[in-house]
């Protein structure tokens, strides 16, 4: 049972293609690894399953775990610079995939040991009549993430002239000169903050953490205010 | 000469550590949006001061400043513990002004709320990282708690050595599955409560004293 939905339980054989479209039971896109080596009572059935979550001891715990090891060990190291005492094996971090994100990038560090079903699974496509009619689209999430900062208009509804896109970039240039190249100064800068529209941000929340100053005070033109530490002024 | 003088700068030291060590701990309420913080924060202000914190919705980000209640003294088995409750904003990875509009606010209102909700956030992490000396995690245990804000929190928090108690909140949902958040979290103990009744507090209360006393 290399692979749990979270949300209903169900298990998935390892390479399993069902997964890529959500959970069929439950429509669930997060999935759990379980190396078959810790789970000897593997039930070959996953309809006989009862939907009901793991034991704590399960792997559900150990992913979440080996998830939070890894994000202390990246606060430990960053914060202290002091060497980390237990470091991870390489394998743990490939096997806590705690979003659909990360079923979108198989190609890394492919292991070197490959079973048939999990080398069919990267080598072929799914053919369109294996995936449900409703489920989750992978464009869905791609598209909607990655709005271009070049597109963005001060004016609101100044787009609506029909003369092309440097035109409209012009006139936007003319009103506000620097407010795209504001608002890009502020994502190079502050990683920690990116201002994708007015009203719309993404926060780096690592980033925002390890910084020792802090935005206080962010405006829709990309300025900002931040406060220092006091070891600053000395 | 000099050992008389070295002898008194340690005295002064441990009297100092003595008293700082009796200072009230400071708790940050932290969790992603919506999971109930400001109900807490006040439910236990309420009960113990007779004050409220903050203002709760159901409008995610009503929360955009950390706000803090000074002194809350907790009884216990007849031992007081004396605590500093600051109630954060949620912590989450995006902020959509669109988000507010399906609540029935204006645009300008909905991006305002955006931008200052974003600053919460920074200023939430700011407080994680220099201000707390404990932390109440609290979830919405309708709501699935594998998220990446939640496992990020919880690793800093862990990284930083302060004691965290998870809190299932909402348990007076059916919906309610708090053996998903203690799945996720097993290496802490989880509190079932609902903030909003006021069930299970007393459990919440002997923690908190057993935890940041």
């Amino acid at each position: 049972m290399p692979h749990q939905c979270t949300n209903c339980g169900r298990a998935f054989a390892d390479g399993s293609k069902e997964m890529l479209s959500g959970c069929p039971d439950c429509g669930g896109n997060k999935f759990q690894f379980h190396p078959s080596e810790t789970d000897a009572s593997d039930d070959p059935d996953p309809s006989a399953e009862p939907p009901d979550p793991p034991a704590p001891e399960s792997s559900v715990a150990r992913t979440v775990g080996s998830a939070a090891a890894t994000v202390r060990n990246l606060v430990g190291n960053s914060g202290t610079g002091a060497p980390d005492p237990d470091p991870q094996t390489p394998e743990e971090t490939p096997a806590a995939p705690t979003g659909p994100e990360s079923r979108s990038a198989p190609e890394a560090n492919l292991p070197s040991t490959e079973d048939t079903a999990q080398s069919n699974a990267r080598s072929e496509v799914v053919s369109p009549d294996e995936i449900p009619t409703g489920g989750w689209n992978p464009t869905d999430d791609t598209d909607a993430g990655s709005p271009d900062a070049a597109t963005l208009s001060p004016n609101g509804s100044s787009t609506e002239t029909d003369t092309g896109e440097e035109r409209s970039a012009e006139d936007a240039g003319e009103d506000r000169p620097d407010l795209t190249e504001l608002r890009e100064e502020l994502n190079d800068q502050f990683e920690s903050i990116k201002v994708l529209n007015p009203g719309q941000y993404e926060l780096n929340l690592m980033e925002l953490y390890d910084r020792e100053e802090y935005i206080i005070a962010l405006q829709e033109d990309g300025r900002y205010t931040i406060q220092v530490p006091e070891t600053w002024h000395e | 000469m000099g050992l008389i003088t070295d002898i008194r700068d340690s005295i002064s030291r441990s009297i100092a550590s003595l008293f700082s060590a009796e200072d009230p701990k400071r708790i940050g309420i932290y969790g992603p949006p919506n999971a109930g913080k400001t109900t807490l924060a006040n439910r236990i202000a309420r009960d113990w001061t007779g004050d409220a914190i903050g203002p709760e919705s159901h409008i995610p980000h009503e929360t955009r400043r950390a706000r803090r209640k000074e002194n809350v003294e907790i009884e216990r088995d007849g031992k007081s513990v004396t605590i500093d409750v600051v109630d954060t904003p949620g912590v989450t990875t995006k902020v959509d002004y669109t988000e507010f509009l399906e609540h029935d606010m204006e645009k300008d209102d909905a991006v305002r709320r955006s931008r200052e909700a974003t600053e919460g956030v920074a200023e939430a992490m700011h407080w994680l990282r220099e201000d707390v000396d404990g932390v109440l995690y609290v979830l919405d245990s309708t709501k699935d708690p594998f998220t990446q804000v939640n496992t990020m929190l919880v690793g800093i928090i862990e990284s930083q050595d302060l004691p965290v108690l998870i809190l299932a909140n909402k348990t007076d949902l059916p919906e309610s599955n708090i053996r998903r958040i203690e799945n996720a979290f097993p290496q802490h103990e989880t509190i079932p409560l609902s903030a909003l009744e006021g069930d299970n507090m007393d459990e919440v209360y002997d923690k908190i004293a057993d935890y940041f006393g």
